[in-house]
């Protein structure tokens, strides 16, 4: 089984879950004998054909083009990240773009629109139509897509696996031009990033993408019904499939930053994660008690106003941020966190909190994220409800013993989530998609 | 005193002296580094060592060297006529000892001509007066010990950081016995029709006021290279012209003080070597002891060279000498500098109360104004000033470090 698989992001440039996502997948996937060949937003016309779990640490790279064989590629002696610039990868992928990146850009490119019009009717003409209007952003998906075009004849799989909107567009292609399977998998809707409508254009691409696909891969139940809502995509063809989550060590004790416990938000600081939430929240503790910290952890479009949000609160030093954070930082934060707060708007799936609670934290996690559908000892709160996520951390601050009991809970809990479950239905997936054409 | 040029026996009757009284403000802060939540637990190595020294070598360089140099010419050519202050911060002092001794050696060196006089501030150029009384005075008596130690002078001028006065603080500098003199912004909205030539008392009738002239000092500090300014470009004989034209406001015999207060690093940093800022002042003082009734003074000069009784003015709000403002709006107005600022002195006295002397020292520095000032987000034509000072991308980013530092400090305690 050789799955062809696009996706925005991978470590060790990530912004967000998807990356983290694709990684665990692709890892198991590996494990259990798949080949993936994975294709990354690079300048260059490269491809990672993955074989082995160890690639997914050093990532092989080819040429899509075989007649571009004999050209040189970065020498595997440099570091990963080194030869990862060579070919073009973005050290911070782009994947939740800004308003800014939406928008000014108006060019066509021919090689897609020509590739798109072959037979394709109003779904892919609205997709065509949304990439010509858009953005830098739109701009790369359109790129991408038509370099995909451009080498579909000489590529070769049993299944094409896109993940996220930007690489919608390219996965339809190769679905018309490779006479292959499309999975769509959806680590987010327009509507989650947004924390509202959003931007029309890209629904336009996601209507297309699960529309064009033989199987929508849901991160959760709450994803799963959110496409059937809004985009009233056929149920039948949609599976969900959790996802786990990996972390590099797992350190016996709690590491401490301060000696008082730390609560944590680690996101994108913008509307679809509750920041301002988590803000009113700390200020209901502090009203309270002063012997605990707060961190706000990454960054975001909204990192400007939640900061000075909480010097408008006069929260003294006891609210701290942190700006972006790379995956080791991430991890070192995780393992000094006593709770873990994410006040998600809207959360297809959130990965972090599992991460947290692996690491020893207590999780209270918002009602409207997706997993939320397979923890039970954490805490689940409306979003909003600033009061009851004031009164839990109040509760677990006072109750050093019920606060690591609940951590430990939730520890043993996490260890049993893998990403050999999340892969094994994958694999259900492609056979069923291989077999049946 | 008998300057070379002059001729006060030419037998055309000198009716009045106008001194050009020069300072110079000499300050760098420590700079924080990117300091991280992670390193909270791990460090407190708040500053950026390697900006810092690059800062300090580069200025150096580029102006306390040559600028030093170029005084001292000046101070020898005229035997002693021609006078200036410097006002040398506490930070900025330990940072020449440990990145650039020589600049410290030539200021030392002016020190032994015994023409150049050091005015009294508060050692680590904070913002103490506004929110700690008992700091502001012991930063004070930090820094009087640092001029005696260093250059064996002892202040007798004092000026607040960046120039900040309000009648309190001549109250409070009545505890610090040795003042005679201070120096506050000429602002037009205390001084209302009065002229900025005139020697002052402060509200409570304890201090002389020497306030400074800014259009004329800002014609150097700022505007001296800018193309598109009409006067473009300033000659001595014109700076001359205006200042002769100065001196005829007074009908009378009285002296007349034009107070030059400025940024030492005007010279040859702000406004590049190129600009001529160093032709311009080298022909200063030949053309000033042209002129009959010129000649230059140091603040501490004024007591006796008093001819008639000071008007008191009060200052009843803080005025600085920053932006157009002319208040504390660059480093406290905004909740960023509130919160930083309140917390910050929270914490110092907590360091204080619980006699953690280990911890005083690099809280101070963390006291300097330009902490403040770079979390200013008045980006409007005075944004453009702060963005040029600040080693950060923005004033969030400036907070985020220094809060991270602030919470540091209170993780030791």
């Amino acid at each position: 089984m050789k799955v062809l698989l696009l996706t925005w992001e991978f470590p060790p440039f990530i912004s967000g879950g998807m990356g983290m996502a694709c990684y665990g997948l692709i890892k198991a996937l590996l494990s259990m004998g798949v080949e993936v060949d994975l294709v990354l937003p690079t300048t260059e016309d490269v491809y990672f054909p993955l074989r082995s779990v160890g690639d997914t640490e050093t990532l092989p790279m080819d040429y899509l083009d075989p007649t571009q064989k004999n050209k040189p590629l970065p020498s595997r002696e440099l570091a990963l990240v080194e030869r990862l610039r060579l070919v073009g990868l973005p050290v911070f992928p782009d994947s939740y773009a800004t308003p800014a990146l939406r928008q000014g850009f108006d060019k066509t490119m021919e090689e897609v629109i020509r590739s798109l019009q072959r037979g394709l009717a109003r779904d892919l003409d609205s997709v065509r139509l949304s990439l010509e209007s858009g953005g830098e952003i739109f701009k790369k998906s359109q790129v991408f897509a038509g370099r995909l075009a451009q080498y579909a004849r000489r590529l070769q799989c049993d299944v094409i696996h896109v993940h996220d909107w930007l690489t919608y567009p390219a996965g339809i292609l190769l679905k018309v031009l490779m006479g292959r399977p499309l999975v769509a998998h959806m680590h987010a809707t327009e509507f989650d990033r947004a924390g509202g409508v959003g931007d029309e254009r890209i629904h336009h691409i996601e209507y297309a993408g699960l529309t064009a696909a033989d199987r929508v891969i849901a991160v959760s139940q709450y994803t799963a019904q959110m496409i059937i809502d809004r985009y009233r995509t056929d149920p039948g063809k949609i599976r969900v499939v959790h996802n786990a989550f990996s972390i590099s060590k797992m350190s016996e004790k709690k590491q401490r930053i301060f000696k008082e416990p730390l609560v944590l938000f680690l996101g994108r600081i913008t509307l679809q994660k509750g920041p301002d939430y988590f803000v009113e929240v700390a200020k209901r503790v502090l009203a309270h008690r002063s012997d605990v910290r707060f961190v706000v952890a990454g960054s975001g479009d909204m990192f400007s106003k939640i900061i000075k949000g909480t010097a408008a609160r006069r929260l003294k030093d006891r609210v701290l941020f942190t700006g972006f954070l790379n995956r080791d930082q991430v991890e070192e934060i995780l393992t000094s966190t006593d709770i873990f707060v994410l006040p998600s708007v809207s959360e297809p799936f959130g990965i972090v909190p599992l991460e947290a609670m692996a690491y020893g934290a207590v999780a209270i996690i918002s009602k409207q994220s997706g997993v939320s559908e397979v923890i039970h000892n954490a805490y689940r709160v409306d979003f909003w409800d600033i009061e009851k996520t004031a009164e839990i951390i109040l509760d677990l601050l006072k109750d050093p013993k019920k606060r690591k009991e609940m951590a430990r809970l939730g520890q043993e809990e996490v260890m049993k989530i893998e990403w050999d479950q999340a892969a094994k239905k994958m694999i259900q997936v492609y056979q069923q998609l291989t077999c049946s054409t | 005193m008998g300057p070379s040029g002059k001729k006060d026996d030419s037998g055309l009757s000198t009716t009045h002296m106008l001194h050009i009284v020069f300072y110079f403000q000499v300050h760098q802060p420590y700079r924080l580094r990117p300091y991280s939540v992670l390193d909270i637990g791990q460090n407190l190595n708040f500053f950026d060592e390697d900006l810092n020294r690059a800062v300090i070598r580069k200025v150096g360089e580029k102006c306390y060297l040559p600028a030093n140099q170029l005084i001292k010419e000046l101070i020898e050519r005229y035997e002693g006529a021609f006078k200036v202050a410097y006002s040398i911060t506490g930070v900025v002092i330990e940072q020449f000892r440990a990145y650039y001794p020589e600049v410290l050696d030539s200021f030392k060196e002016l020190a032994r001509t015994g023409c150049v006089e050091f005015l009294g501030e508060t050692y680590y150029h904070s913002l103490a007066f506004q929110f700690d009384k008992a700091e502001f005075l012991s930063q004070i008596r930090m820094h009087r010990k640092l001029m005696m130690d260093e250059f064996g002078f002892r202040p007798v001028v004092f000026r607040n950081t960046e120039l900040i006065y309000q009648d309190q603080l001549a109250d409070s500098l009545e505890e610090e016995e040795g003042f005679q003199v201070i120096l506050a912004e000429g602002a037009e909205k205390i001084l209302k029709w009065r002229s900025p030539l005139y020697a002052y008392r402060t509200y409570n009738h304890r201090f002389f006021l020497l306030l400074k002239y800014y259009s004329l000092a800002d014609d150097i500090a700022f505007r001296f290279s800018n193309r598109a300014w009409s006067e473009f470009p300033l000659t001595t004989e014109k700076f001359i012209y205006w200042l002769s034209k100065l001196s005829l406001v007074e009908k009378g015999r009285r002296n007349l003080f034009v107070n030059l207060f400025m940024d030492y690093e005007t010279f040859g940093e702000h406004q590049w070597k190129e600009t001529g800022i160093f032709e311009f002042m080298r022909h200063l003082p030949e053309k000033v002891f042209d002129s009959p009734n010129l000649s230059f003074a140091w603040p501490s000069d004024v007591p006796q060279m008093m001819d008639y009784s000071p008007e008191a003015l009060s200052y009843p709000q803080p005025v600085s000498w920053a932006d157009t403002e002319r208040d504390l709006s660059a480093w406290l107005e905004n909740d960023l500098q509130f919160n930083a600022c309140e917390t910050y002195y929270e914490i110092l006295s907590e360091i204080q109360s619980r006699g953690r002397s280990d911890l005083l020292e690099i809280a101070r520095k963390l006291s300097t104004s330009d902490h403040f000032y770079y979390m200013c987000t008045k980006y409007f034509q005075d944004g453009d000033v702060h963005k040029y000072f600040s080693p950060y991308q923005s004033p969030e980013q400036a907070y985020m470090f220094y809060m991270n530092a602030l919470a540091g400090l209170r993780e030791r305690l």
